[in-house]
């Protein structure tokens, strides 16, 4: 079974440690949280992670391979799925070509072909169109197939955004506060389609989420970072007890 | 511009789609028919104008798609129009094998001009490629044994196919061409690579989190829209049949940038209008007494301000209008 690890992971931004000596692993199949205070280094990690950032010390890997030595491009074609805080999504384009752009990797024709739209071109073109037809339905968004994603509400983009990552044959899924900005009704539509994820293709999913009540749900497993070190790492009712844990993290989070 | 069928036809009316393919025929048949109704002046500013079209599609993909600011594209013209002018005249290769070579020579050339431009945007890459298009420039001026320095080369007229090749022949010759660089930029626009580079444009580290290689797209953005403009350059040298350095100046490659952003930044149908706007309108106010350059000038601005998507973006808004 596909494992990634993250080895001893430094980050420096100049004199700031972003990240020191973090280590932990995820499975195909386990969902973990990673949680922390902010400015704890947990952006910071999934950047590490996705090829954005180079680490300073340490290597990610997934099973044999090295990520850490990658660019982003090829990392994501490694089957690591990144789904950012805010969605990155092209406004001018309908949703349906805003996922069709998530297919790229499995559109295989060359330049020459593309100009002329050779009958190859058309056919993959339309293998792709129907994969997105698929996701659109499977994420409950078919109805805005057709419409420009800038004119979307905040939630539905995250939906799209979510559907780009599946287009892309991943095994691992990267989630940056997937909730935020969601009401209770997408959330749990969220929810569901996470762990439906899991249980059908036995995605590996990490998950950085301020929402407690939805990542002790949701988590096998929770790590917490503060000030870029690993402070915890445990099934969430075990780690949200830690005393460490109570007074970097959650004690801020009562507070406010 | 969507790429699945089914969902163009879901998101446009079906009276607008049918709209358009009509008048995309209406406009194909007139073009056909126009040298039979135009004086030779006529046929020279049309013909000019498939020419321009052919630059601005080729930059849109640069410009209007992958979001990169060129001002060497009047030198990559200039090339093309060398490479074509001395291989047929010089070294007496076909024409129209000149004109193709021509532009695979400025391809490299545009894939090369590229790499370092990997590294820049917006204002930085704008004044980079200025800098390549002087040199570009210089290298023709300075190369006189080659090119003829600063008196120019004088062209004889092309022959295709042992035919000599009169204006009406050069204009078909164009439309033929332009017609072809439009069926490709169309479907560069439905496909993959059209699509990576609107991500591009709008977030690299979007584009790499779905797999796309920025760099390679740039690369390609750059070099087919150098191959478009080089083809349009040696179609150019055989209109006006007399090239010098001068005519290929930064000045032109401002001009190149204007028809893509007055017609539609990212349409490919305000590529044609924004180069026929650029010849056209000129010439329609040639009968303003001492002020066609003025009121030229004041219509760009009007334009940009009242139109922020372009002439072609405000005929879409006005067809989808009247289609209801």
């Amino acid at each position: 079974m596909t494992h990634l690890a993250i080895e001893d992971v430094s980050v420096d931004f100049g004199g700031i440690h972003a990240l020191r000596g973090v280590g932990f692993g995820l499975e195909a199949g386990s969902i973990v949280g990673l949680i922390g205070p902010n400015g704890a280094g947990k952006s910071t990690l999934l950047n590490c992670i996705s090829g954005i950032t180079r680490p300073t010390a340490g290597r990610v890997w997934l099973g044999d391979a090295v990520l850490s030595t990658m660019s982003s491009a090829a990392v994501a074609r490694c089957g690591i799925g990144r789904v950012f805080q805010h969605p990155e999504l092209v406004a001018e384009l309908s949703v349906h070509d805003n996922l069709l752009v998530a297919c790229h990797c499995s559109l295989h024709y060359g330049l020459f072909s593309e100009l002329l739209r050779l009958p190859d071109v058309r056919r993959q073109e339309r293998a792709a169109a129907k994969r997105v037809s698929t996701v659109l339905s499977r994420l409950g968004i078919a109805d805005s197939a057709g419409a420009r994603v800038g004119s979307l509400p905040y939630g539905h983009r995250k939906l799209v955004d979510l559907g780009r990552a599946l287009l892309m044959n991943i095994r691992f899924l990267l989630l940056d506060e997937p909730i935020a900005g969601l009401n209770d009704a997408e959330i749990s539509r969220l929810r569901e389609i996470l762990l439906a994820l899991r249980r059908e293709f036995g995605l590996g999913i990490l998950v950085v989420e301020h929402n407690m009540p939805f990542v002790s749900g949701l988590c096998d497993r929770l790590v917490v970072l503060d000030l870029g070190q690993l402070i915890a790492n445990g099934p969430p009712a075990e780690v949200l007890g830690d005393a460490r844990v109570m007074s970097s993290y959650l004690g801020e989070a009562l507070d406010a | 511009m969507s790429a699945a069928a089914d969902i163009v036809r879901a998101s446009l009316p079906r009276a607008s789609w049918s709209w358009g393919a009509a008048l995309v025929g209406i406009c194909f048949v007139l073009a056909c028919g126009a040298p039979l109704g135009v004086n030779g002046y006529g046929l020279y500013l049309l013909t000019l104008t498939g020419i321009f079209a052919l630059v601005a599609l080729g930059l849109n993909f640069l410009t209007g798609y992958a979001g990169q600011i060129s001002l060497c594209h009047a030198s990559f013209f200039g090339v093309g129009a060398y490479a074509t002018a001395i291989l047929t005249q010089k070294a007496g290769v076909p024409y129209l094998l000149a004109l193709l070579s021509g532009a695979l020579f400025t391809t490299a050339i545009g894939a090369i001009v590229a790499v370092p431009a990997l590294r820049l945007r917006n204002i930085y890459l704008a004044i980079a490629t200025l800098g390549f298009g002087v040199v570009l420039q210089k290298i023709i001026f300075e190369w006189r044994s080659l090119t003829g320095g600063g008196g120019g080369l004088a062209l004889a007229a092309p022959s295709i196919a042992g035919h000599e090749v009169g204006a009406t022949g050069l204009y078909y010759l164009t439309l033929a061409v332009m017609s072809a660089g439009l069926f490709g930029a169309w479907n560069v626009s439905r496909g993959r690579t059209g699509r990576a580079l609107l991500v591009i444009k709008d977030s690299e580290i979007a584009a790499g989190s779905l797999g796309i290689h920025a760099a390679r797209y740039k690369v390609t953005a750059f070099a087919i829209s150098a191959f478009y403009a080089a083809i349009a350059g040696g179609l150019f040298a055989y209109l006006v049949r007399y090239i010098n350095p001068e005519s290929f100046g930064v000045g032109l490659s401002i001009s190149f940038l204007s028809m893509v952003v007055i017609g539609g930044l990212g349409t490919i149908g305000g590529s044609i209008v924004g180069a026929a706007f650029y010849v056209i309108v000129p010439e329609l106010l040639r009968g303003i007494k001492d002020a066609p350059g003025l009121v030229f000038g004041l219509l760009l601005v009007v334009v940009m301000v009242f139109m922020p998507q372009g002439l072609w973006g405000m005929m879409r808004r006005l067809g989808r209008g009247s289609v209801g």
